[in-house]
């Protein structure tokens, strides 16, 4: 019983070191929902506020990926990144952070 | 004569309402940086975390978004939703013109 409890407590402490390792590679597959606003120079978001959506490629890997699971989660809020960000498993989270955290 | 007087009055509204970007100042967004780049690294373009962002050569508009979502607290962040508390619409403009304005290494990938 205390064995389990401690085992349960070391893997709450280690959350992060289980986290899932993004492979640039693998996201070549998934970028296309990125690109269709995040590839085309200027686009602008719509709705429900008019502004440029932001440059990512070059962004750091830890905030694309903070920034995704917020989405996913519903703590950020924008409508259309939460409807892609919905569709992301863990892996493609990681993959996706990857790829544009590697771009030169 | 009315008609025309009203014409060129909605061409000068028209030709200063401008771009999202005007009004704001990247030298005075310069001066109130200072607490800025202490996370997000000198010109907003070497953060001390990998889990903060850079800030350098972003599009001015959307850093003014973010600002405004934080204040607002449509965005959501026990750091930055301080931040963002005190800043004036100003403050919030001249900060976007500046981090804009810096060199980094942002970019549309096609």
């Amino acid at each position: 019983m205390k064995t389990l409890l401690i085992i349960a407590i070391t893997g709450l402490l280690c959350g992060s070191a289980f986290a899932v390792e993004g492979n640039a590679e693998s996201a070549k597959g998934k970028i296309s929902m990125c690109q269709g606003c995040h590839g085309i120079y200027d686009y602008k978001a719509t709705f429900p506020k008019v502004y440029r959506v932001p440059m990512i490629a070059g962004q750091q890997s830890g905030y694309i990926a903070k920034a995704l699971a917020a989405y996913k989660s519903g703590t950020r809020t924008q409508p259309n990144m939460r409807a892609i960000a919905e569709s992301l498993s863990d892996q493609d989270i990681a993959d996706l952070a990857a790829y544009y955290g590697s771009a030169k | 004569m009315k008609r025309c007087l009203a014409s060129c009055c909605l061409l000068v509204a028209l030709a200063c309402s401008g771009p999202a970007s005007a009004g704001g100042d990247a030298a005075a967004g310069q001066s109130k940086s200072t607490v800025c780049i202490s996370c997000h690294g000198a010109g907003g373009n070497a953060p001390i975390s990998p889990e903060y962002p850079k800030l350098a050569g972003q599009h001015d508009d959307y850093l003014q978004n973010a600002l405004r979502d934080y204040q607002k607290g449509a965005r959501k962040d026990p750091v930055m939703s301080a931040q963002a508390a005190n800043l004036t619409p100003q403050d919030i403009l001249d900060l976007a013109a500046y981090f804009s304005s810096q060199a980094g290494n942002l970019t549309v990938k096609y």
